[in-house]
């Protein structure tokens, strides 16, 4: 783990005006996810220290929670600066989705354990194989469970089957639901039109970007929010041809 | 549950604090063996007293090797067992993976920051798949491509989910199998299906290596729009163009392929060639940098690439002197070259005619021609001759030194040796029009050519008796002496003789100094293993 990107990336050459800002930023996203990386590692070190009294706290779960949402939002941002330059690497491979699933459940362990939220998975057919890019997807369904946990009373869940030959990925939770015009404009946040709403709108954005990535025959992928999940609340639901 | 108390984990980081947590997660796992390293060449060290079940390599380790590097030197090494897991951890996966060659992948990817679940539940599933798979990794251990093939069917047929690492490892067997017919219709038919990465650069390289150019061509492009980051399909562009003899084009798309991956010390040493060929001093002098660079920590470095840095700077100033700032870098990197390959005598005298070179153009006659003489000496006592191409270029650099006489001497030997080759022939009568050592082949190359159409009518006393007389003439020639000893090797099987052996065995010694390089090697090597066999 290096504090210099240039080592790792292919950093575009500056424009000879002097800074692009875009770039500065990128690196130092890049640079802001290592220290929140050690930062957390020295947390969790810190913690297990602890005794038991001390370590179960309320704020416990809000260190771990915010840190992994702060993660996800770097993420996406390297991510969408990777969209602007023609530079997000794309490398799909065949996976089993239960496997898939269970990896994202694993990343939220404590957080789901800490809030005594229920987690479950559930994949149509067994050893349903799928088509895909795990790190880009993978990203998108982190940061939609970490939005879930949010919102979710007692439980979350993840299912996935297929239909019309299409893998669906759906992410519900207990919670109160989208706000309705959220549903409404979601078109809006999916094509970047709107971004009133901030991270939210700009998850939406990259999610939908994502899965556009993921393509067969012409058909693109694409992502659809819902209300009448089956916990009762809202539903994130992405499908990848 | 699968049990970890009994296996062997290798952490590598160059924070104390990743390895002292992810340590602390391995224990929750009942791992009892970890070992940790901070950086890659420790990490090779401690592989070679270990045969680690489980290593866990950060990709980016600041100073010094990369987790990639140090993957593939593994691999090359033979350090690392294929039943290992590998894991790279990075902070960012997807730089990792474009980064990382399609031929030497880890086993997975895992993103930082990861919490003890998500660590056990991949490594759970790596496990599993390992041992799934132990028949064809078995196999392929033993180089027993046809048992990898068998392996493959069995998997696929009892688990479905092992079906996309069986069909890789399948077509690899097929490759190796030389089965093109079935490759191509394997990868043609993935690829139908699902546009996956590997398959799309095996199929390129595999039309490449046919010689069907514009087949390649199709599948390279339109695989690029797809996959913009995957810099193995712009060298695979660039490969068809040069074969094409398109080298500016060729250089081009190395150039992109090396834009998202700069630190390919291949593609650098690619480029620096293309370049030089192409008169792009500028570009070829900045890759032989990058390439030299790369190499420092690198058990792939090529002492080529010094050479080539230094050759690159000085043909730059073309008739007239180098700078002095070129002359300097031309002396460092050479004086580099010399401390590292001492004990290799072609390259340090290699190395003293390009300087010789550089420095007659300064007028520092007196030091280049104490660097010729020093070369002079090494060259008349090498233990092995030049491969043609380099044979060619020591000729010119001595031609060009005003030493005509030991320029022709090279030429002669490089015609005896090689001079059945009509491309080398070509070269040769380039820089020279001595019919003595244009015309002196030719009786030995008539004989030679009757010997191998006696040979495939299977007349084979007729064939080694035609060889023979082919070597009496040139008995330093490697496809002479190759050609008799099978012709020996072929009468030998029907018949023993302790006489004949002999023969063939000499004929073999005789030819034993044939670099490794050279295309023959395969062969020589074949019928040494023959012979030791009877």
């Amino acid at each position: 783990m290096s504090t210099d990107p240039s080592n790792e990336a292919a950093t575009p050459e500056p424009s000879p005006e002097g800074l692009d800002f875009s770039t500065v930023i990128a690196s130092t996203v890049h640079d802001m996810k290592n220290s929140l990386g050690l930062l957390m590692q020295a947390y969790e070190r810190w913690s297990s220290a602890l005794p038991p009294e001390l370590a179960e706290t309320a704020e416990r779960g809000m260190i771990e929670y915010e840190s992994m949402r702060l993660n996800g939002m770097l993420v996406q941002m390297l991510g969408l600066y990777k969209l602007g330059v023609n530079q997000l690497p794309m490398r799909p491979n065949w996976l089993e989705v239960e496997d898939f699933l269970q990896e994202q459940l694993a990343r939220h362990d404590e957080i789901l354990r800490s809030r005594h939220i229920e987690s479950s998975y559930d994949v149509e057919e067994d050893g349903l194989m799928a088509f895909l890019d795990t790190e880009l997807v993978g990203s998108v369904v982190g940061n939609v469970i970490n939005n879930s946990i949010r919102y979710a009373r007692s439980a979350i869940e993840l299912k996935a089957w297929t239909e019309e030959g299409q893998l669906i990925i759906a992410i519900s939770d207990d919670g109160q639901g989208y706000p309705p015009s959220m549903i409404e404009n979601q078109s809006d946040y999916v094509l970047g039109i709107n971004m009133s709403t901030g991270s939210t709108g700009l998850g939406l954005y990259f999610g939908q970007r994502i899965a556009e990535l993921h393509q067969r025959d012409g058909v693109h992928g694409r992502i659809e929010l819902r209300n009448d999940g089956p916990l009762g609340g809202g539903e994130f639901r992405i499908y990848l041809p | 549950m699968i049990d970890y108390s009994k296996k062997r984990f290798l952490v590598v980081d160059d924070f104390s604090e990743f390895r002292t947590s992810v340590t602390g997660m391995l224990r929750l796992m009942a791992v009892k063996n970890v070992d940790a390293a901070a950086r890659g060449e420790e990490a090779i060290a401690m592989c070679r007293n270990t045969a680690y079940d489980v290593i866990l390599h950060d990709y980016n380790l600041g100073a010094g090797k990369n987790g990639q590097q140090v993957l593939e030197e593994l691999h090359h090494a033979g350090l690392i067992s294929p039943h290992c897991i590998f894991v790279m951890c990075t902070a960012e996966s997807s730089q990792a993976m474009v980064m990382s060659a399609l031929e030497c992948e880890p086993d997975a990817y895992l993103t930082k920051p990861f919490n003890r679940a998500s660590l056990q539940q991949r490594l759970d599933k790596l496990v599993e798949r390992k041992l799934a798979l132990k028949p064809i990794l078995d196999a392929q251990a033993k180089r027993d491509q046809n048992a990898v093939l068998a392996a493959c069917e069995q998997i696929m047929a009892s688990n479905k989910r092992f079906a996309p690492q069986c069909l890789r490892h399948k077509a690899g067997a097929l490759k190796a199998l030389g089965k093109h017919a079935e490759l191509e219709a394997l990868l043609t038919g993935l690829i139908a299906d699902r546009p996956m990465p590997w398959a799309l650069v095996m199929l390129g390289n595999h039309w490449l290596e046919r010689g069907e150019l514009d087949r390649a061509e199709e599948i390279f492009t339109s695989a690029i729009r797809q996959f913009p980051m995957l810099p193995a399909l712009f060298d695979g562009l660039a490969a068809v163009h040069a074969a094409r003899g398109a080298t500016d084009k060729a250089q081009e798309y190395l150039e992109q392929g090396l834009r998202i991956s700069p630190n390919s010390l291949q593609r650098q040493h690619d480029l620096g060639k293309l370049a030089k060929a192409n008169g792009d001093y500028d570009k070829a002098i900045r890759a032989f940098r990058q390439a030299v660079d790369l190499g420092r920590h690198s058990q792939f470095r090529n002492p080529d690439d010094h050479l080539d840095l230094a050759a690159s700077l000085n043909e730059q100033a073309g008739d007239s002197a180098p700078a002095p700032k070129a002359l300097l870098e031309i002396r460092q990197t050479l004086g580099d070259l010399g401390k590292t390959w001492k004990d290799d005598a072609q390259l340090v005298a290699r190395a003293n005619l390009l300087h010789a070179n550089a420095l007659a153009k300064t007028g520092d006659q007196t030091t280049a021609d104490k660097l010729v003489a020093e070369a002079s000496t090494l060259m008349a006592d090498l233990p092995t001759f030049f491969s043609a191409d380099v044979a060619l270029e020591v000729a010119t650099q001595l031609k060009q030194l005003g030493r005509e006489e030991q320029a022709e001497a090279v030429l002669s030997t490089c015609a005896e040796m090689y001079g059945d080759d009509a491309k080398v022939m070509d070269a040769i009568a380039g820089q020279t029009s001595n019919p003595r050592i244009l015309n002196a082949g030719v009786q030995a190359q008539t004989l030679n050519r009757e010997g191998i159409q006696a040979y495939q009518q299977q007349a084979f006393p007729q064939a080694l008796e035609l060889f023979r007389q082919a070597r009496e003439l040139q008995p330093r020639n490697i496809s002479f002496a190759l050609n008799t000893a099978q012709s020996l090797l072929r009468l030998l099987l029907s018949e023993p003789s302790a006489e004949l052996k002999a023969e063939c065995q000499q004929c073999l010694a005789q030819v034993s100094t044939i670099p490794v390089t050279d295309p023959r090697h395969a062969r020589y090597e074949k019928l040494c293993k023959t012979v030791a066999s009877l």
